[in-house]
């Protein structure tokens, strides 16, 4: 379809993940963002014939594995916040840049509340507020990326 | 002319932008029931174990690259370190070594004397443990649970269940291994508890992790218990997991209140669970030692939640006290 494409999903997806395996800890740990969830979530937005869900299921479980934590909680919460990626994915060429950082804040946030939920039932300890920080730190990222001219599909607030 | 044409038009692949297969919905149905699946499997059947050490193990490249600009740090920082700095620690060291070499005279002297004493008590011999040295490479990175994982796994004979301990305290058990690291649950990870005793009267109890703040609890002891602020704990070893007399905690806050007939006693661990990266694991030897007497085998920690509860006393932490 588009090789030079795939090949950069693939190539970006790879960074991401070395990004997270990168040996965090400390105040980084607790502000790292998700790096492979906002590049499922670039990826929907831009080529969404190349990933979808599908792709996003098999990410998140990459995720579970970096995370050693029970399979398939990255990955439902991923599917979850791919999902609504998604649904939402034509109608974000109206969006403006500051409506797509909403977005991508609101899609960063879906993911960690169907995390925590899913935590909770395995029977972990409630978070702190801290625990929401890694999407903050995620838009920032996304915006970041925005001004160093990566091209979202937005428009921009200009026009 | 007309029929070509609409053949023409039939081998006109559609738009990508209308090609979109299964609808989303649907995708998320099915990834999610994938998914739930999954979850119910790893969390309450043990399938899924070995897929998930050969997996560590085709990360493990990724993880080196992942590791090397750290790795790379450290080692220039430790090139370009001062030479007098390396001097005083040098002398540091060897003061140090003097000291412990005096200790471990003595110790060894205890030991025989130990051996003996039990030979005429004829009670069964102390368990000989073995250890290995290993460094932490990198914090868990689970926010909600306390993990590390350190280089050392299958490969030097690390077993699930092994204690790990720095130079000042016990920090926590191996609960998985991989081929060429292991994941260790510190004691501060609510799913762990270790059986503790107070140093000054011997007093028996168990402590549990907190989990958020880095401290542990000791549940189910009495009001009247003869626990105070600033009592060291140590482990008592008779869980056959870790070897006895290991500093764990010490106590930090004893809080009686009138409505409840438990005290509220928190401790804070000893080890630097957050702050070391070299750390001692520790595996006792298993139940061949034992043949003839009743087997007692080591409890494995594993990732379930009833199974890392180290000691089989743990069902009933009430119990273990001592009489009061």
């Amino acid at each position: 379809m588009h090789p030079s494409k795939l090949q950069s999903l693939c190539l970006s997806l790879l960074i991401a993940y070395i990004a997270i395996l990168l040996p965090w800890s400390g105040i980084g740990l607790t502000l790292r963002p998700d790096f492979l969830l906002l590049v499922i979530i670039f990826w929907m937005i831009r080529a969404p014939n190349l990933c979808n869900i599908g792709t996003a299921w098999g990410v998140g479980l990459l995720m579970d594995l970096a995370s050693g934590g029970v399979f398939g909680q990255y990955a439902l919460a991923y599917t979850i916040a791919a999902f609504f990626a998604a649904t939402y994915q034509r109608r974000l060429v109206l969006f403006n840049h500051y409506q797509q950082l909403l977005y991508v804040f609101l899609l960063l946030l879906t993911s960690q509340i169907s995390l925590l939920v899913l935590k909770m039932f395995t029977g972990s300890q409630p978070a702190g507020w801290q625990y929401f920080l890694p999407s903050i730190s995620g838009v920032l990222l996304w915006r970041i990326a925005l001004m160093l001219g990566l091209k979202t599909g937005a428009r921009s607030s200009g026009a | 002319m007309i029929k070509g044409f609409n053949h023409k038009l039939e081998q006109q692949p559609a738009p990508a932008f209308f090609v979109r297969g299964p609808s989303s919905f649907a995708r998320l149905a099915f990834f999610s029931a994938l998914s739930i699946a999954l979850i119910a499997t790893d969390s309450r059947l043990q399938y899924l174990t070995a897929l998930r050490q050969d997996l560590v193990a085709l990360l493990q490249p990724l993880q080196t690259v992942a590791n090397a600009p750290a790795q790379l740090y450290r080692n220039t920082d430790e090139y370009f370190t001062a030479h007098h700095n390396l001097l005083n620690q040098n002398r540091q060291f060897k003061q140090q070594l003097l000291k412990q070499d005096a200790a471990l005279q003595r110790l060894s002297t205890l030991m025989l004397e130990n051996e003996h004493l039990r030979n005429l008590l004829q009670a069964n011999k102390a368990l000989e443990e073995s250890s290995i040295v290993g460094e932490i490479v990198h914090i868990g990175r689970d926010p909600f649970t306390k993990k590390v994982i350190v280089n050392r796994g299958d490969n030097d004979h690390v077993v699930a269940g092994a204690a790990v301990v720095d130079a000042v305290g016990v920090i926590g058990q191996v609960t998985r291994t991989y081929s060429g690291s292991s994941e260790v649950t510190l004691i501060t990870d609510t799913s762990l508890a270790i059986p503790i005793q107070v140093e000054r009267n011997g007093l028996r109890a168990i402590a549990f992790g907190h989990g958020r703040d880095q401290t542990l609890d000791l549940p189910f002891l009495p009001a009247n218990v003869d626990i105070r602020r600033g009592d060291v704990l140590v482990t008592s070893g008779i869980d056959g997991v870790y070897p006895a007399g290991l500093k764990v905690a010490s106590v930090t806050e004893v809080k009686i209140s009138a409505d409840s007939p438990f005290a509220r006693i928190v401790g804070v661990p000893t080890g630097g669970v957050e702050n070391h990266s070299q750390v001692l694991l520790v595996s006792l030897a298993h139940s061949e030692m034992w043949e003839g007497d009743e087997v007692i085998t080591t409890p494995k920690a594993s990732t379930k939640k009833t199974r890392v509860k180290p000691a089989p006393a743990t069902n009933n932490p009430s119990k273990i006290h001592a009489p009061q």
